[in-house]
C-alpha cells in the first residue's frame, strides 16, 4: 500500500518536473506557432544541449546551471544556419518539406551521436541531484526545485520579451500574418531566424536540466519530442502558460503512473493523453492564441 | 506542344497504366522457374517486394492524398502481432491470417482517424508518430502478448520460396490497387483533398471520407506486410515490430524514390534496400547517409529520384521533337 507521503512526495516532484518539460515544450510551441513549422529535430536539440552540458563539466569543471545561458545560446547558433540554408528555402514549398527536413536532420544528428558520443547511457553527475528537500509531509529531490524555479523564470523571460518588446511585436505580427507583417516592414525572415534559434535555446537549457535529473541516451530525442508534443497539444498551440500549466499537469500525471503503474507507463500516459486530447479537444484545454 | 512529344508523353503514360504490373510480372519470373534464384536471392527479393509494398502503401497515402505519416511501425507491427496470434491459436491458412492482419490493421486506421484527422495537415504526421510510439511503449508494458521479450510462431519455419510466393502475391495485389487508384475518379478527388481540403469540400467532396478510405486502403497494405514479416522472422517482438525505423524506411523509400510519382517507390524501395545491403556493417551510418540523402533531395530535387529521371527524358524528348521540327 503507498503511503500518503510517497503520493504526496511523487505529485510534487511530478509538478516541478512538468515545469521543466514545459520550458522544453515552450521551444516547439513558439516555432510551431511564428513558423507553422513542427520541428522534429526539437527532441535532438534537446539532447544536443545535455551532451554539450556534459562535456563541459567533463573539459572544464563548469557547473552546467551557471552555463546555462551559454549552453542554450551555443546551441541556438548552431541552430541558426540549419534555419537560414536548409529551412527558409523550402518554406515556399508547403509545410512538408522543411517538416520532413527537420525529421532527416534528427536522424542525421541522432546517429551522429552514436557515432561520436557512443549509445551509452550518460547523466550529468552533480552533488544537490541527490539531496533531498523536506517540506512537511513532502521530500522532493533539491534539483528539481532549483530546476523548477529556473524554468519558470525562463518562461516568464520568453513571454516579456514577446509581450514587451520590439522584436516581440514583430513576432506577434509574423505569426498572425507574415505577408502582412512583410508589408508594414516587419523582417520576417530575420524574426523566423531568431524564433528557430530561440526554441532550440529553450530545447537545449531543458535538455541541460534534465540531464542533471535524469540520464539520457542519443535516442531520447524522440521520446521528448512525444512529450513536449503532448503538452503543446494540452496547452494550446502558442499559448505561453498554458504550455506551462500543461507542462505541469502532463508531469503530474506521468508521476502518478509512475506509482500506480509502473515506471515504463510515464511515457505512454504523455501519448496518450496526447491522442485522446486531439479527438476530443484539439484547440488545447486552454485555448491557442499565437505567441 | 509539338506532336511527337504528345505521342511520346502519350505512350508514357501507356506505360505507367502497366508499368506497376510489369514489375510485379518481373518478380514473377522468380518464383515461376524453379531454382532460378538461390537463397540469398529469393530472401533479398522478398525484402525487396515487402519494402515495395510498404512504399507504395504510403506513397498512397502521402504523395496521392498529402497524408504524411510517421506511423507505418504500428499498422506493421499490429499486422506482425495479429498474424502470429492466429497461427498459434486457431492454425487458420497463413493467407487467411495475412488477410485478417490486414483488416485489423484497418481497423486500427479507422480507430485513430478521429484523432489523426481532428487538426489538419501536420498534426496527422505527429498522431501518426505518437500512435507507433504508444503501441510500442504499450507492447513492452503490458503483461499480455508476451511483453517486451514478445511471442513464437509454433510453426515450421516457412522456405524461402513460400515466402517468396506469398509477399509476390501481395505485390500483385498492391499494384493492381494502385493502379486502379491512380486511373480513377478516386485519384482526383485524393488529390484534390490533398491540395486544399476545403476549396474540395466546396465542391462537394467529402474530404473525411476520401482521407479514411485512403488511410484504411494503406493500412492495410502495410499489415499484410507486417504479417508476411513475423511469418518471416516466426517471432515477434515490440522492439523490433513497433520499431521507428519502420517508419523511417519507408518515409525515405518515397521521398529517395520521388513522392507522388507512380514509379518513385519502386525506384525508391531498390534504392534503399541496395542502399542496406552495402552499408549492413554499419547501422548508425546507414541511418545517417539516408538521412542527409532525404535532406538533400528534399532541398535540390522535391521529386526525388523519379522526378530527375522524368525531367531528363522530357529534356530529351524536347531535343528530338526540335530536331524534327528543323
Amino acid at each position: 500500500m503507498l503511503s500518503v507521503e510517497a503520493i504526496a512526495s511523487s505529485v510534487a516532484s511530478g509538478f516541478l518536473l512538468g515545469g521543466i518539460l514545459a520550458l522544453t515544450a515552450l521551444g516547439l510551441s513558439i516555432v510551431l506557432g511564428v513558423m507553422r513549422l513542427v520541428n522534429l529535430a526539437h527532441g535532438v536539440f534537446l539532447v544536443a544541449g545535455a551532451y554539450l552540458a556534459f562535456f563541459l563539466l567533463q573539459a572544464t569543471g563548469i557547473d552546467p546551471i551557471i552555463a546555462l545561458i551559454p549552453i542554450g545560446a551555443a546551441i541556438a547558433i548552431a541552430a541558426l544556419p540549419v534555419q537560414r540554408f536548409l529551412l527558409e528555402p523550402l518554406a515556399k514549398f508547403g509545410p512538408e518539406a522543411p517538416m520532413m527536413t527537420t525529421f532527416g536532420l534528427a536522424i542525421v544528428l541522432e546517429n551522429l551521436f552514436v557515432l561520436y558520443f557512443s549509445a551509452d547511457t550518460r547523466s550529468i553527475e552533480r552533488d544537490y541531484a541527490t539531496v533531498p528537500l523536506a517540506l512537511g509531509l513532502v521530500s522532493v529531490p533539491l534539483v528539481y526545485v532549483i530546476g523548477f524555479v529556473i524554468s519558470v523564470c525562463a518562461i516568464v523571460a520568453v513571454h516579456f520579451v514577446i509581450s514587451r518588446t520590439a522584436f516581440g511585436r514583430d513576432l506577434r505580427a509574423s505569426a498572425v500574418d507574415p505577408s502582412a507583417a512583410a508589408a508594414v516592414g516587419v523582417d520576417v525572415r530575420r524574426v523566423h531566424a531568431l524564433t528557430f534559434a530561440l526554441g532550440a535555446a529553450c530545447a537545449a537549457a531543458g535538455g541541460t536540466l534534465i540531464g542533471i535529473i535524469f540520464s539520457f541516451t542519443p535516442a531520447s530525442g524522440a521520446n521528448y519530442l512525444l512529450t513536449d508534443f503532448a503538452i503543446v497539444v494540452l496547452g494550446g498551440m502558442g499559448n505561453i502558460f498554458g504550455t506551462l500549466i500543461g507542462g505541469i499537469l502532463l508531469g503530474v500525471l506521468q508521476s502518478l503512473a509512475g506509482i500506480t503503474l509502473g515506471d515504463g507507463y510515464r511515457d505512454l500516459v504523455g501519448l496518450v493523453l496526447f491522442l485522446s486530447v486531439l479527438a476530443v479537444r484539439p484547440q488545447g484545454l486552454f485555448g491557442g492564441h499565437t505567441a | 506542344m509539338t506532336q511527337e512529344r504528345v505521342s511520346l508523353q502519350r505512350g508514357l503514360h501507356g506505360i505507367e497504366q502497366l508499368g506497376g504490373l510489369l514489375i510485379a510480372a518481373l518478380f514473377a519470373i522468380g518464383a515461376l522457374v524453379p531454382n532460378l534464384l538461390s537463397d540469398y536471392a529469393l530472401l533479398i527479393g522478398f525484402r525487396l517486394m515487402l519494402y515495395i509494398v510498404l512504399a507504395e502503401a504510403w506513397n498512397l497515402l502521402a504523395g496521392y492524398c498529402g497524408l504524411v505519416s510517421l506511423g507505418s511501425a504500428s499498422f506493421v507491427g499490429i499486422g506482425a502481432y495479429v498474424l502470429v496470434g492466429l497461427l498459434n491459436q486457431t492454425g487458420v491458412p497463413v493467407p487467411v491470417a495475412v488477410l485478417i492482419a490486414g483488416l485489423a490493421g484497418a481497423a486500427l486506421s479507422a480507430a485513430v482517424s478521429p484523432a489523426v484527422f481532428r487538426l489538419r495537415g501536420l498534426y496527422f504526421t505527429v498522431g501518426t508518430l505518437a500512435l507507433g510510439e504508444a503501441l510500442r511503449l504499450l507492447m513492452i508494458n503490458v503483461p499480455w502478448f508476451g511483453g517486451a521479450t514478445g511471442l513464437f510462431l509454433r510453426a515450421d519455419w516457412p522456405s524461402s520460396a513460400e515466402l517468396y510466393r506469398y509477399v509476390l502475391a501481395l505485390l500483385i495485389l498492391t499494384e493492381l490497387v494502385i493502379s486502379v487508384g491512380a486511373h480513377s475518379r478516386l485519384s482526383t478527388l485524393m488529390r484534390a483533398v490533398r491540395d486544399d481540403e476545403d476549396a474540395a469540400a466546396q465542391v462537394g467532396v467529402r474530404a473525411f471520407r476520401v482521407k479514411l478510405g485512403t488511410f484504411m486502403v494503406a493500412s492495410l497494405l502495410m499489415s499484410a506486410a507486417g504479417a508476411l514479416q513475423a511469418y518471416k522472422l516466426t517471432a515477434v517482438e515490440p522492439y523490433g515490430m513497433f520499431g521507428l525505423q519502420w517508419s523511417v524506411d519507408v518515409l525515405a523509400m518515397v521521398i529517395i524514390g520521388g513522392i507522388g510519382l507512380r514509379y518513385g517507390p519502386v525506384i525508391g524501395a531498390v534504392f534503399v534496400v541496395l542502399l542496406g545491403e552495402l552499408l549492413a556493417d554499419y547501422p548508425e551510418l546507414h541511418v545517417a547517409i539516408t538521412g542527409v540523402i532525404l535532406i538533400v533531395l528534399i532541398r535540390f530535387a522535391p521529386k526525388g529520384l523519379a522526378g530527375v529521371a522524368e525531367r531528363t527524358v522530357n529534356l530529351f524528348g524536347r531535343r528530338v521533337a526540335g530536331a524534327h521540327s528543323v
